[in-house]
């Protein structure tokens, strides 16, 4: 029953008769390469994180330098979520394409454009696309939650900047 | 009734239909003829709203909305279907989208042309794209039906076997604009014909009025647009002269 209706609000809220494995395709592996990407932050932090130890040369053990201080966050994290950022924008790209299509081969815009419903047409277009950039702002958005618990629960408290706020939203918002 | 009233349209600098002014009752059947480029289709697109232009143009004193404009459907030689859908598929959507859609003219009409139901569109010929163009406009339920040349690619019996199903089936609420070329072809069921040059209507007149005239509709349109009969006799005349003349100036 519900696999029905999803069906039926797949089927209203895409371009009739449009092949959408491509799309599909393409969103799913960009998806993945932006997700790939992200483990750039976790590079950083590890080098980051690896120059807060030093060697004592008495007993030849890892230890952890006085007063050093990781790098900041906000260099660490930046351009990780870039992968998301270029996906979203490729989401706008097809959302064009969307609008192209009623105009390709046949003109099926003139029988869009004589709907009843005069968003028919955008809600078909621009649905999928909006979906998916809202699945890269998600993801994006995970991506520095998991970054920053990464960044707090792994760096030594001492470590931290100064300042650097322990909630992850109290750390969004300060920005 | 659909009427419009000192509609103008302008492409950049050129003006495509010149203060237009022209009323459809209801149960008409109207010819709109000119040469290529003369303005028909863009007039039938000024109906429907999918070209800017100024004056007026209303359906039963309203303007045309989305909340009427489901009682215009529009049959174009460019096709407006979905290429990738089966005409069942099309069926559905038409259904969903258009309450007043005519399930059963759309079945008869189906069975007529013998049309695969579950085959997508882009697999038709051109003859069944057209025919099935012109099934989707007359099936929607629509009062008045813009035909924009239906019919081109179709053969001779194809076109004369869906004028006489269009006769037989059209209710008297039923208006046709019909754009077309086979003039002499649509002459015996058409009730009016327009004629349009350069944007401007020059004529708008009823078949009853040309037959009193004592005219055929194509020598009246030929009247109309001033056509030179023996022009081709000319030229074909001219042209062998200049190689005559080529020939002996070769020899000499």
């Amino acid at each position: 029953m519900k696999f029905t209706r999803l069906r039926s609000l797949y089927k209203t809220h895409t371009p009739p008769g449009m092949p959408m494995k491509g799309e599909y395709g393409f969103f799913i592996t960009g998806w993945c390469a932006a997700l790939l990407y992200t483990l750039l932050f976790v590079l950083r932090y590890v080098n980051a994180r690896a120059d807060l130890y030093g060697c004592d040369p008495a007993t030849g053990r890892r230890v952890l330098l006085a007063g050093a201080v990781i790098t900041d966050f906000s260099e660490l994290f930046d351009g990780t979520w870039t992968g998301f950022f270029l996906l979203a924008v490729c989401m706008v790209g097809f959302a064009v394409w969307h609008y192209a299509y009623f105009r390709l081969g046949t003109q099926s815009i003139y029988l869009m454009r004589r709907l009843p419903d005069p968003w028919e047409l955008h809600r078909r277009c621009l649905t999928l696309p909006c979906l998916c950039i809202a699945v890269c702002l998600v993801s994006a958005g995970l991506c520095l939650w998991f970054s920053y618990l990464i960044y707090v629960c792994f760096t030594p408290d001492i470590c931290l900047p100064a300042g650097f706020p322990t909630s992850f939203f109290h750390y969004v918002f300060r920005r | 009734m659909l009427e419009l009233k000192n509609v103008n349209k302008f492409y950049g600098t050129r003006r495509a239909l010149c203060d237009v002014n022209l009323s459809l009752d209801r149960g008409e059947i109207v010819g709109l003829f000119g040469e290529n480029g003369a303005g028909k289709t863009t007039l039938m697109k000024s109906i429907l709203g999918f070209h800017a232009f100024s004056g007026e143009i209303t359906l039963d004193g309203e303007n045309i909305t989305p909340a009427n404009v489901t009682r215009l459907s529009f049959a174009t030689s460019e096709h407006s279907f979905f290429a990738n859908l089966t005409a069942d598929a099309h069926r559905d959507f038409y259904e969903g989208h258009f309450d007043t859609f005519n399930k059963k003219r759309y079945a008869a009409l189906m069975d007529f042309f013998s049309l695969p139901h579950h085959k997508p569109l882009r697999a038709f010929s051109t003859g069944q794209k057209n025919q099935f163009e012109v099934i989707l406009a007359l099936s929607q339920g629509a009062d008045y039906i813009l035909m924009d040349e239906p019919f081109a690619g179709n053969d001779i019996f194809n076109r004369e076997d869906f004028y006489k199903v269009l006769l037989g089936i059209l209710e008297p609420h039923e208006t046709v604009l019909l754009s077309t070329h086979l003039i002499e072809e649509v002459s015996d069921f058409i009730g009016r014909a327009v004629l349009l040059q350069n944007g401007h209507i020059i004529k708008n007149v009823t078949t009853d009025e040309i037959e009193e005239q004592g005219m055929t509709l194509v020598d009246y349109i030929k009247t109309c647009y001033r056509y030179q009969g023996d022009r081709v006799s000319k030229a074909l005349s001219e042209l062998s002269e200049l190689s005559d003349m080529s020939d002996t100036s070769v020899n000499t």
